[in-house]
């Protein structure tokens, strides 16, 4: 069963029969992470950096932004028994207009984001495909752990 | 005949915009028209009147109190709000079907146009702008174009997009190389063969290209922003992906904080699911 992961949304599953997608990638980041050990996988779709510009809608809906989506994916793959050792980690968005300069560049800004906390909380990525001016749709099977990336304009690909 | 002339004929495979939905436009083109000039426009079509208030009663407007008349809409929305929802309830006809060429699927083309008219919207009510009905209903069928040009993108995709991709073009910029016209210029040549205003060709014409407003002119850096905020967000994006220009002179212009731009991101994207609804009443899925 399709699990859909909306704009500022998250899912995360062990029911083998469930597979997580998120449509549409522009400059919001989706997130996946999975544990081949318990099977468990998680998908974040967040769509701005920080939750500093409005601190009580991050807490209705923590998925919006990365610095308080990307701890609520990881807590809550922990919850089914993940460890954080042995995920395996994706990350894709983060795309660009042409010509985005400045502080409203939101797609290098929800990267940037993503990288300061995995530095500072030593998670390694294992595939990444992040900028450019495409489109990205993002799919994780929970059976097997494989995912599939469509860009714009391309075939959809394992990864 | 030539290419593009053969493109342009094909206008006429579209379905025209309806007496009353021209009428509308007409009354909120005009400065000094009234309530009662709308309500007399729509009060005879039951199925308008009927379809313009469950609208404005859908959960997106938030209304305290059930609406049973147009008078009462413009009463608790306004009369251009009201009008602009009338067009919007009037004009999903051609963006329905799915736009191979531009890799959308049946019903995307409506969403985002309802979604950038309304980011529209939005944006010229945080800057008290008094041409609303005007930008929102430019930002709603600014698209057209790329209801006929989607067969000759579907054609020439892979050629699009090498210009796009070896070039460093815009998409819209590696269509009119490729195919000779684009999808913003073909709109504004449909807006023209359906007789809107000088001020929506404009705006149609030249949404991907907000350097050519006039100084004084806010109209077309909004909708060129509200259209680069839905592509940001993912709504109705492609084969075309991001691939368009982003213009900081034009956008700074409208004097919004990265803030400001952040919040109706947040804003957008909380409504989300009411504004699913008013793309459904409206005629889409």
């Amino acid at each position: 069963m399709n699990l859909i992961v909306g704009v500022g949304d998250m899912k995360v599953s062990n029911d083998p029969e469930s597979v997580l997608l998120t449509y549409s990638l522009g400059s919001c980041i989706g997130l996946a992470i999975y544990d081949p050990v318990v099977k468990v996988g998680g998908l974040l779709h967040y769509m701005l950096p920080e939750s500093n510009i409005d601190v009580q809608k991050a807490k209705k809906n923590p998925f919006m932004f990365g610095d308080t989506g990307i701890p609520s994916l990881f807590k809550d793959t922990y919850k089914f028994g993940a460890k954080k050792n042995r995920l395996k980690i994706i990350v894709v968005g983060g795309s660009q207009i042409l010509d985005q300069k400045g502080l409203f560049n939101i797609g290098k800004r929800n990267h940037t984001v993503l990288r300061k906390m995995f530095w500072k909380n030593n998670a390694m990525i294992d595939f990444e495909d992040v900028g450019g001016s495409v489109n990205r749709t993002l799919k994780l099977e929970i059976k097997t752990g494989q995912a599939w990336l469509k860009v714009s304009g391309t075939e959809m690909k394992k990864i | 005949m030539k290419k593009i002339d053969r493109i342009i004929e094909e206008i006429d495979r579209l379905k025209p915009v309806s007496h009353i939905g021209e009428k509308i436009m007409e009354v909120t083109s005009n400065p000094d028209s009234s309530l009662s000039d709308l309500v007399d426009i729509v009060k005879y079509d039951q199925g308008m009147t009927a379809n313009l208030l469950r609208i404005c009663n859908s959960a997106y407007f938030g209304l305290a109190k059930e609406i049973a008349s147009i008078k009462q809409a413009v009463a608790y929305l306004g009369i251009d709000k009201v009008a602009s929802l009338a067009i919007m309830g009037n004009s999903s006809d051609n963006f329905r079907e799915a736009q191979e060429g531009y890799d959308l699927n049946e019903g995307e083309l409506w969403r985002y146009s309802v979604s950038s008219a309304l980011i529209s919207q939005d944006l010229a009510e945080k800057k008290h702008l008094n041409n609303i009905s005007l930008i929102f209903t430019s930002a709603l069928v600014k698209d057209i174009g790329k209801v006929i040009l989607n067969t000759y993108v579907k054609d020439s995709f892979e050629a699009i997009n090498m210009a796009v991709q070896n070039k460093g073009l815009t998409f819209i910029d590696a269509e009119k190389e490729v195919i000779g016209i684009d999808h913003a210029e073909l709109g504004a040549r449909v807006a023209e063969y359906w007789n809107f205003s000088p001020a929506m060709v404009n705006i149609i014409r030249n949404h991907h290209h907000p350097e050519n407003a006039s100084d004084e002119d806010l109209a077309i850096p909004i909708v060129h922003l509200a259209d680069c905020i839905c592509m940001m967000m993912g709504r109705g994006v492609g084969s075309d992906g991001l691939a368009y220009r982003y213009y900081q002179d034009a956008v700074d212009r409208l004097n919004f904080s990265d803030i400001d731009l952040q919040e109706t991101m947040v804003g957008f994207t909380e409504k989300f699911e009411d504004i699913e609804e008013l793309i459904s009443l409206s005629g889409g899925q």
